[in-house]
């Protein structure tokens, strides 16, 4: 008995420290937690991914590189990612057509969000009948969820705007959620890094007892469970839409503590945030870190990440921008405003590449964790002035373990699906979904 | 078991089911249709009983030409918000505790809707309340005078058969009734010619000139009955207009937006595509469409007469008729409604649901039941928050409390170093420690084992300590000899830190003695036990009121716990069944762990996270489901008045954002939530309680947006004066004044044009104005010629602002919106919603810049609505401080409403506003019914919402009326069943 830390899983007690304290990654490899079991009949390396969204566009000009396929030369915006150069895929032509009125007039930012993953068309409303469509986090959780203690994660760093209209007679659901579960129902997306934290590992209280309150959590589910579908039967149409919605819900809980108990990732090293931070930049980067720990210890394969609502109006005076970002969006050409905007798309861009150094960092297998992921960055806005919809700022990094043919610029025809990239990605997920949204098929010429 | 009834109107008897004792039926003659309250079996059947009625006009139900007669000073009818006039047939007392009926849900003023989509209403209000008073007794006479007159009743649960039968027999009767119900007709009429003003939603201000001819000719004889729109007026007038000015670009070939009319044929068409025309209609009336630069312009009248077809089309009403009255999807509880109850229910103050993802708003509200998801992330929180709850709520501790030891490797330490058998060994001062988390306020026991090496002249000494202060310090006894230390300490609530230190190190390593060179002190244990004076708290005592002992079992004392506590969760009376499948649960637990205070925390839990408990559920009346199939349509199926556990809820929910709390449960369970005065001194009753801030801070906070001022940042270079602090205090103020309009039931026209508001000395320094001291909030007058009312205070000013400057297009937009209730039609694709850069003359100030908006075709229309509103208040900069100049330029606060109304700054702006009073308070009732009812309102809402201003602007809008006339509305307290939804 020599030292305290041999027999208590929870060394990170030593490290409950206030936010700003410096971060212990990359993890040294003795400290490295093991990973949870991986899936039966599953040895090789599981392959991640996660899809990042900003809001707003980006200034196109500074972010097309030029050149095209492993010929071609980084942009201003893109400059920062150069390290990460043969780890890229970055697209123009793809399009994300149900980002686009079609009929349903202003409120390009609820689409933008909204169409951003499920390429489906949010119907208007800014109240009843919510519906989009399943996204492609989602798609894909419903297949390989299964494998891991949470099927998908979903982050952001501002909460849901929480009175008036979010966008031109849009609820704010579609504005404020990338995730989509079902057509009605939107992943919430949690903001707090320590309660990310824990939900993933737990905190060192709730581990005591553990074994016992898991099962009394079985229990009360069960029931609770009973009283949904006793109660749904007795009631009307939409009704019974949201009871079914808890019904679903409760039943993927219980899911989760199975599976938590026999795949239980350790404890990572890692100084636990205390709450939300105030800077920005601490806060991106905690949600960051939050993403490469659940891939790490293989918690979840799949994530997703706001980095703003969408039509955020947020000001980055850390990089000297003080109007609001959906304001300068409107630059209507004016140089001063296209520069703001091209400052905030490269201050987000290099919180990416920091996040793809700490990736790139993490042994995994027999590579690295960014080499076995597929971390997506864009919008279904690309022009904010305009709104437009069409050639999207669109990359991504990692290889997913090989099977992409990276450090390339690749070209579509303008109005491709965006969501034929998503499937294609799921696809190399293990999750062999047939379609998403509006897919027409996996994108081609990723591995050749 | 049936009970019999005579309808006291048409006279025919019939038989009801025992079950729908206590609610409205419907008297089973199509002819009659009186409303009534079933009354409660008697035990002696022998008579029958008397009957509640609620009234209801007529109108429709009359054959012929009936023409009102244009007789404007005739008694109008009472509006429907005030007391029914029909009563009860005689005073005798009802034979159900149930008094008086309510406003009566279906009642109807006759009201008009001919001229629905016009009236300004000031001028009319007035005239509406001259004619009103003194003649409403004439109609309570009138309606008094009817009991003998009958009305054969229909109800749920009588057969189709039986009602034909019934109708049969009473053919006779029927001149007779018809006698009665021309008196109620003619009353009806005659109150819809007192004007009403219909002005729908999203009529602009500019429309007012055409509403004030159009109720000219409203003025005139009208119908009987209100008219919807005709098909003859669609095909001479709107297919014309399609033609002529749409179809050039909707056409066939190319159509833009996609959108094609040349295929429109019938006028049905319209509504089947309701939310299109819905946006087609606000496009015409904003003068969007056709755009300006096209070639043929419609002419006023032209336009007006497509766009008064349409509204009515879509929009129309008849509020005679039994109304639609909507149906609100079960609303999960959001996170204000979840800390509230869990508040009020167990009595633990802490905030469970802060960490709860955000609710998602839809019609401008966070807790509307079709918007409120559960995606497994929430459903994960409720159960942890269950935990949390339970722990808080109820104390596991036995009577001497519990104990936490934390042994050997538990402990963390400062110089220690593991030895033997546990033992920590500290070789030189330092300390072990631990942090405990005390589940209560009170005394503990420290406790530690120690032993030491004793060396050199005093024995080994430990320091029990508490957060690093000495508790106590102990001479250590013996030479490695263990033993036992303790003191009491008595510990605030919450984390802390408790240690064993080692304080007097001693080492002589030449001492001659070897057993003199050394002193050690190590420690095998800490342990925490207590609270000693375990009192548990007072949620404790009133849940856990009995325990198991000789007398009852587990299961007995757990029913009868649970039969207690699980009603005030559900907020309803529960059944056996429900109680024992929890009770079950506390068996599983006691088998486990034989604490019954531990099985009963997780029993409660359980029905924490019961969907009973999450979602606040109203359910249909029981009715023959084979019967609801059949109907089929059902949108026959009239509405059903809630029960009164659910109207309970319904107002706790509304005024506290919480649960009912003793006292209307106890009128629930007397079946007396269905009497208007006692709904009436509920909602006063209620307003008055602390409970009712929650209406300030939610919906006062989403009604002006307040909620979003935590998004903005205003650059703080240029307004350095700018702080979260600052930013609070402007929530604050606004809250406050709010809250004091509330509390002193003032009119809420004074949220336009108050003269006073509250400020601290940091708030007052922001407005300048003098002399306040300190942190502390103050009323004060507001100097007359800079502020007056919300739109003046810095919250509303800064939320409208860009973080650079003033946005007038916002500040308009805002207003709009969220005062004059005329939502703006969303900015045409391409073109943003604001700043325009005056890239010709960049020395144009903002004004200018912004009026060349108005250049342009496309925003002219709506902006040159908007943007006066805006620069009226540019006396005001980003963050609400009052400025005479912006950079170098003096700043012009004038400006020219469409309607002609000229202004200069911000006070004449608020006086023009104010004068808008009907337009506003509808603005205001909309948004104050959306968030009562939890779902955004329907065109058929409008005759609720009709009533309630009809009654309200008679009492000055004051903010009590207000709320009470929306707990009595139709939509309140009435839901349509679901076989009427919509597929």
């Amino acid at each position: 008995m020599s030292n305290i830390n041999t027999n208590t899983r929870f060394p990170r007690r030593t490290l409950l420290r206030g936010v700003g304290a410096a971060m212990s990654l990359p993890l040294l490899d003795i400290m490295l937690p093991t990973r949870a079991q991986a899936a039966p009949n599953s040895t090789a390396t599981p392959k991640r991914m996660a899809y990042v969204f900003f809001p707003n566009g980006a200034i196109m000009e500074n972010w097309k590189p030029s050149g095209e396929g492993e010929d071609f030369e980084f942009s201003p915006t893109l400059k920062l990612l150069e390290k990460h150069r043969s780890d890229l895929t970055i697209f123009s032509g793809l399009t994300q057509h149900h980002g686009r009125a079609n009929g349903d007039g202003a409120g390009d930012h609820a689409r933008n969000a909204g169409s951003f993953l499920t390429g489906a068309q949010p119907r208007k409303t800014s109240g009843s009948d919510i519906k989009l469509g399943v996204s492609a986090d989602q798609a894909a959780a419903q297949v390989i969820g299964k494998h891991t203690k949470l099927p998908s994660l979903e982050l952001g760093i501002v909460r849901g705007r929480n009175a008036g209209n979010c966008d031109s007679g849009y609820s704010c659901a579609y504005s404020s959620n990338i995730s989509w579960k079902s057509e009605t129902t939107p992943m919430a997306k949690e903001i707090n890094p320590k309660l990310a934290f824990e939900r993933l590992f737990g905190s060192a209280d709730a581990e005591r007892g553990r074994a016992q309150r898991d099962l009394y959590r079985k229990s009360i589910l069960d029931l609770v469970a009973e009283d949904a579908a006793l109660l749904r039967r007795k009631l009307g149409k939409k009704d019974r839409q949201k009871v079914e919605e808890y019904f679903t819900s409760v039943r993927e809980l219980e899911l989760q503590i199975e599976r938590a108990a026999t795949r239980r990732a350790e404890v990572p090293e890692y100084d636990v945030p205390e709450g939300i931070p105030r800077e920005t930049g601490d806060h991106i980067r905690l949600m960051y870190d939050i993403i490469l720990l659940a891939f790490q210890t293989d918690s979840t394969r799949i994530a997703s990440f706001m980095l703003g609502n969408a039509g955020s109006n947020r000001s980055y005076p850390m990089v000297g921008v003080k109007g609001g970002h959906h304001g300068l969006s409107h630059h209507r050409n004016d140089k001063q405003k296209m520069a703001d905007i091209t400052k905030i798309d490269q201050y987000l861009i290099g919180h990416f590449a920091a996040f793809l150094d700490r990736l790139k960092a993490t042994p995994d297998g027999e590579s690295n964790l960014l080499d076995n992921s597929m971390i997506l960055y864009g919008s279904a806005i690309a022009d904010g002035n305009r709104h437009s919809h069409d050639d999207l700022p669109i990359l991504v990094a990692g290889s997913g373990g090989g099977t992409i043919k990276t450090g390339r610029y690749l070209k579509y025809d303008n109005n491709t699906p965006l969501n034929n990239l998503f499937l294609a990605m799921s696809h190399r997920v293990g999750a062999n979904v047939e379609s998403i949204g509006d897919s027409t098929g996996p994108l081609p010429r990723l591995d050749a | 078991m049936l009970i019999r009834i005579t309808c006291p109107s048409c006279g025919i008897a019939f038989q009801v089911e025992r079950r729908f004792a206590g609610q409205w039926g419907t008297c089973p003659n199509p002819d009659c249709r009186q409303d009534y309250l079933v009354p409660e079996p008697d035990s002696d059947q022998s008579e029958d009983p008397p009957l509640q009625l609620r009234s209801r006009n007529q109108v429709t139900v009359i054959e012929g030409s009936l023409v009102a007669e244009p007789e404007l000073t005739q008694p109008a009818p009472e509006p429907p918000a005030t007391p029914s006039p029909t009563s009860a047939p005689s005073p005798t007392p009802a034979p159900s505790p149930t008094p008086a009926p309510p406003e009566p849900p279906q009642e109807t003023s006759g009201y008009d809707a001919e001229d629905a989509p016009s009236h300004t209403d000031g001028e009319h209000r007035s005239t509406d309340q001259q004619r009103h008073s003194p003649h409403s007794p004439s109609r309570e006479s009138a309606a008094g005078d009817q009991p003998e007159t009958s009305y054969p009743i229909r109800d749920r649960s009588l057969s189709r058969r039986q009602q034909r039968k019934n109708e049969k027999r009473e053919q006779g009767q029927r001149r007779r009734f018809q006698i009665a119900c021309l008196v109620v007709l003619l009353l009806g009429v005659l109150g819809s010619l007192v004007l009403r003003h219909f002005f729908p939603p999203n009529a602009t201000v500019s429309q007012r000139a055409a509403a004030a001819e159009t109720e000219q000719t409203a003025a005139q004889p009208q119908p009987a009955r209100p008219q919807p729109a005709s098909d003859e007026v669609f095909h001479n007038q709107v297919l014309p207009f399609l033609k002529k000015h749409c179809i050039d670009c909707h056409g066939a070939e190319e159509p833009m937006a996609g959108l094609t009319f040349h295929d429109v044929k019938s006028p049905d068409e319209v509504t089947g595509k309701r939310e299109r025309w819905e946006k087609i209609l606000k496009l015409l009336r904003f003068q969007v469409m056709p755009p300006e630069d096209h070639d043929v312009q419609p002419s006023p009248t032209e336009r007006e007469a497509a766009v008064a077809w349409l509204d009515k089309k879509l929009f129309f009403v008849d509020c005679a008729l039994a109304g639609n009255s909507g149906r609100v999807t079960i609303r999960r509880l959001n996170r204000n409604e979840y800390n509230n109850t869990i508040r009020d229910l167990l009595g633990v103050d802490f905030k469970p649901a802060d960490d709860f993802p955000s609710d998602d708003v839809g019609n401008g509200f966070d807790n509307i039941g079709d918007v409120l998801t559960l995606p497994p992330l929430l459903l994960e929180k409720y159960v942890e928050a269950s935990e949390d709850i339970v722990d808080r709520a109820i104390l596991t501790a036995g009577e001497a409390g519990d104990s936490t030891r934390f042994v050997g490797d538990q402990l963390k330490s400062e110089g220690g170093r593991p030895s033997r058998a546990n033992f920590v060994m500290m070789s030189s001062n330092g300390h072990v420690y631990q942090d405990f988390e005390f589940p209560v306020a009170g005394k503990y026991l420290l406790r530690a084992e120690a032993a030491a090496d004793q060396a050199g002249p005093e024995p080994a000494r430990m320091s029990l300590r508490l957060d690093g202060k000495q508790v106590r310090r102990f001479d250590i006894k013996g030479h490695r000899k263990p033993g036992e230390y303790e003191v009491q300490v008595e510990v605030p609530r919450g984390r802390h830190q408790v240690a064993a230190a080692f304080v007097n190190d001693y080492y002589m390593p030449k001492a001659p003695n070897p057993k003199d060179r050394d002193r050690n002190l190590a420690v095998r244990f800490l342990e925490v036990r207590g609270p000693l004076d375990a009192k548990p708290p007072e949620s404790h005592q009133r849940l856990i009121f009995t325990r198991p002992d000789d007398k009852q079992t587990v299961e007995q004392a757990a029913t009868k716990i649970l039969h207690a506590f699980m009603p005030r969760a559900f907020r309803r009376p529960v059944d056996d069944n429900e109680v024992q499948r929890i009770v079950k649960l506390v068996r599983f637990v006691m088998d486990k762990e034989d604490s019954f205070d531990r099985a009963i925390q997780v029993g409660v839990q359980a029905v924490l996270v019961s969907p009973h408990f999450l979602f606040r559920v109203e359910h249909d009346p029981e009715q023959n489901d084979a019967d609801a199939q059949q109907s089929g349509k059902s949108t026959t199926q009239p509405a059903y008045r809630l029960n009164h556990y659910e109207i309970a809820s319904r107002l706790s929910y509304f005024l506290w954002s919480s649960m009912p709390d003793k006292e209307l449960f106890a009128l629930a369970a007397e079946r007396r939530l269905g009497d208007r005065q006692v709904i009436e001194r509920q909602v006063q009753r209620m307003l008055k309680d602390k409970r009712s801030d929650a209406l300030v801070e939610h919906f006062i906070g989403q009604w002006l947006n307040l909620r979003n001022l935590d998004e903005v940042t205003p650059d703080t270079d240029r307004f350095q004066t700018f702080t979260p602090e600052l930013k609070r205090d402007m929530v604050r103020e606004t809250e406050m004044f709010a809250r004091t309009i509330i509390r002193e039931n003032r009119s809420i026209l004074d949220f336009l044009d108050a003269d006073f508001t509250y400020v601290n000395q940091r708030l007052a320094e922001h407005y300048g104005i003098p002399e306040i001291q300190g942190e502390m909030f103050q009323r004060v007058s507001l100097p007359t010629n800079q502020r007056a009312g919300v739109l003046t205070h810095a919250s509303i000013l800064t939320l409208t602002s860009n973080p650079t400057r003033t946005s007038p297009v916002k500040r308009g937009k805002w207003i709009l919106e969220n005062i004059l209730g005329n939502e703006p039609p969303p900015a045409p694709p391409n073109v943003p919603d604001f700043e325009i850069t005056a890239k010709a003359n960049p020395e144009a100030t903002l004004r200018q810049q912004l009026e060349k908006h108005r250049d342009h075709p496309g925003c002219a229309s709506c902006h040159k609505t908007l943007d006066p509103l805006g620069f009226g208040f540019e006396n005001f900069d980003a963050v609400g401080r009052w400025r005479d100049k912006d950079g170098d330029a003096a700043i012009d606060a004038s400006g020219t409403l469409p309607g002609g109304e000229t202004f200069s700054g911000p006070v004449e702006l608020v006086r023009i506003l104010k004068k808008s009073d009907r337009d506003f308070g509808r603005c205001f009732t909309e948004k104050l019914l959306t968030y009562a009812l939890g779902r955004g309102l329907e065109y058929y809402d409008r005759c609720a919402v009709d009533r309630i201003l009809d009654a309200v602007a008679e009492q000055d809008y004051r903010f009590q009326a207000l709320a009470t006339h929306v707990a009595l509305s139709q939509p309140f307290l009435m839901r349509q069943p679901a076989s009427g939804e919509t597929p």
